[in-house]
């Protein structure tokens, strides 16, 4: 499995943790998730990962500021919010901390696939 | 009006003028002073007939205006409150104004009634000089034209004089009135209910006690009421009896409640629907994904199917059996079978959970959707608390602990909406004043606790936070209409005046301790029997 991509998940919500687990389980891909944004950060320090995927409103911090510091961390890996206000974001504010896409929540299955597999794969 | 009549004075305090200034110009029948400052018109107060003060002159300083204006005697009025509102007309009129409307071109009879008014004061102070009799013209002149309702009740019950006003809030001729007892407005009420017979019964003086009366065409009207007993000449005890038809403010008080509600939960609402919208995203997920997994178990039984009929043929194949045996493994093995079944059960229970969570969220919410009840009814403190503050909460859980102290308390007599509602503000307030702590300290923990006891023959609810506390000068204002240190949009200002108002009606106190830099404590008391 060293060779599959590694996908982080980050969630205060340990269910909605769950359901990307099962939406993403025939992927190939090696799925990694954190309840919030340290244990994230911990884990994007010591592993290598391909995808951060992260809820926006978590107790310990945003997901955009979590992201943003993915960016510094990780540089390798591409960038995904979730939120359930995907409005009330400014472009600048996701330039910023250089998102690769926003989905919304609740996510169509085929969406969140689809989206995750062409950052994981660019262009096929 | 004959020439030699002095022209009736009014003063007209306006930042802009325009309109109503040259709407009033027209006339000779009076005088006009216009003032755009409100404290030079403070000063030309003294001896006006009438008054018209533009509410955009700033909401506080024309409430203080029109208090000190009532407080000199300066004649009927009128406020203009523009863009100020439902509240702020409801506080002007508790202030004083005889008449408030939003712009003198949508109520050109509040206008010309208050023109009417000035004009006959302006006669009857005028007749002083002349009239054989003064004091007896100047007496009815002042009953007659003046807003408020007088009975002048005898020692019997029994109405002996009424003035136009009286006779209008009850829709009958003020003399039609005349020897009518007063409980014929008060039907199927016991003696010990009606204030005005308290007053003869026992001569007790009794100021603004709210009550109803039960006019002949069936309808009920809200009155404001104060009654004086009356020592008759020729002995006996009676009472005068002044009153005002409050439907207009119940009104706007309701109104205002309203919009305070609306207020409330407009804040509230963005907390809910992230609330709610976490377990949508996971129920959903987990929905599309049960559909995928009953669509490979489905897979799993046509194999199963094959396999049966291979092993019931009735001369068994044994190739054709292994192959059965075997297809069915490679479905198995393919769609992961084993973690299928034990994920569906995770899945939906964990989709259970969180419908459990919407309910219990819309459960609490739901009770803010309630209009209030009409009695007062037994409510349990501690579940209109710990409702508040699910809800509440909802919107903090990211920032703020909240920690719930709640002793067993009995029910109290008490209306549970407003109750609520004082809960919700305190609430509010309190998470507001730790955002603004935090916003200076990030390290900033915050944590509301809640606690209620038995306390003096009722319940005593606290509410303390740990942010950024009320400065010393300021605590003496914060029960103030309209005193606000919010930004524009974040409060009304109207919220703990409001909160105040609502215990205040219970019989109950709200009072607050606070220490800047280290929190404030809210304290509500209510009585456990509603007072009589």
């Amino acid at each position: 499995m060293s060779g599959a991509p590694v996908v982080l998940l980050v969630d205060d919500e340990v269910h909605i943790l769950s359901s990307l687990r099962r939406s993403l389980r025939r992927e190939g891909w090696t799925l990694l998730t954190a309840d919030g944004p340290d244990p994230a950060l911990a884990l994007l320090r010591s592993e290598r990962i391909d995808l951060v995927v992260s809820d926006q409103k978590m107790p310990g911090g945003s997901g955009l500021a979590l992201l943003a510091r993915a960016r510094e961390l990780a540089p390798g890996a591409r960038r995904v919010l979730l939120t359930g206000w995907p409005e009330m974001l400014g472009q600048a504010e996701l330039a910023r901390a250089g998102i690769d896409a926003v989905l919304p929540k609740p996510w169509e299955d085929e969406d969140l696939k689809e989206t995750l597999r062409r950052l994981i794969q660019p262009s096929g | 009006m004959s020439e030699s009549a002095p022209a009736a004075r009014i003063l007209v305090a306006s930042a802009g003028g325009g309109d109503l200034v040259e709407r009033l110009r027209a006339s000779a029948a009076w005088r006009l002073e216009v003032f755009a400052d409100l404290s030079l018109a403070r000063s030309a107060l003294p001896g006006v007939d009438a008054w018209v003060v533009d509410g955009g002159l700033g909401r506080e300083a024309v409430l203080a205006w029109v208090e000190a204006a009532r407080a000199s005697g300066g004649g009927p009025g009128l406020v203009v409150s523009g863009e100020g509102g439902d509240a702020f007309a409801l506080a002007a009129f508790r202030a004083g104004a005889s008449a408030v409307c939003a712009s003198t071109r949508e109520c050109p009879d509040a206008l010309d009634r208050l023109l009417s008014q000035a004009r006959q004061r302006r006669h009857g102070l005028a007749a002083r000089t002349v009239a054989p009799d003064p004091f007896d013209r100047i007496t009815r002149d002042i009953i007659e034209t003046m807003n408020s309702a007088v009975w002048v009740v005898d020692s019997d019950a029994r109405i002996r004089f009424a003035n136009p006003t009286a006779g209008a809030i009850v829709g009958m001729e003020p003399a039609a009135l005349s020897d009518l007892p007063v409980t014929h407005f008060f039907r199927d009420r016991p003696r010990e209910e009606v204030p005005i017979l308290q007053a003869i019964d026992h001569g007790v003086r009794l100021r603004g006690t709210e009550t109803v009366l039960t006019r002949d065409d069936g309808r009920v009207v809200p009155i404001g009421l104060s009654c004086a007993p009356w020592v008759r000449p020729e002995g006996g005890r009676g009472a005068v009896v002044i009153f005002q038809d409050l439907t207009e403010i119940k009104q706007l008080e309701q109104q205002v409640l309203q919009a305070e509600k609306m207020a409330s939960i407009g804040q509230l609402a963005a907390g809910v629907a992230h609330e709610i919208n976490n377990p949508m995203g996971f129920i959903h997920a987990n929905l599309c994904q049960l559909t995928e997994y009953t669509g490979d178990l489905g897979r799993v039984w046509e194999k199963v199917e094959a396999l049966r009929k291979a092993a019931r043929a009735e001369r068994i194949d044994p190739t054709a059996l292994h192959r059965a045996a075997s297809d069915f493994d490679a479905v198995v093995d393919e769609v992961d079978a084993g973690f299928l079944l034990e994920d569906l059960g995770k899945a939906i229970r964990e989709s259970l959970d969180g419908s459990e969570r919407i309910r219990a969220i819309v459960q609490d919410l739901r009770a803010f959707s309630h209009q209030d009840t009409a009695e007062r009814v037994d409510t349990d403190v501690n579940k209109a608390l710990d409702s508040t503050a699910n809800i509440v909460w909802t919107m903090m859980r990211h920032s703020v602990k909240l920690v719930k102290d709640y002793a067993e308390v009995p029910p109290v007599s008490a209306f549970p909406v407003p109750l609520k509602q004082v809960f919700m503000n305190l609430l509010v307030n309190a998470y507001q004043a730790i955002e603004e702590r935090a916003a200076l300290d990030v390290e900033h923990r915050g944590e509301i606790r809640l606690r209620t006891e038995v306390a003096d023959g009722g319940v005593r609810i606290t509410v303390t936070d740990n942010g950024s506390g009320i400065a010393p000068d300021i605590v003496p204002r914060i029960f103030d209409p309209f005193f606000t240190t919010k930004e524009v949009g974040v409060g009304t200002g109207l919220g703990l005046s409001t909160s105040y108002n609502l215990i205040e009606r219970h019989g109950g106190r709200l009072d607050v301790e606070s220490t800047p830099g280290v929190g404030s404590t809210f304290r509500v008391w209510v009585p456990i029997e509603a007072p009589s």
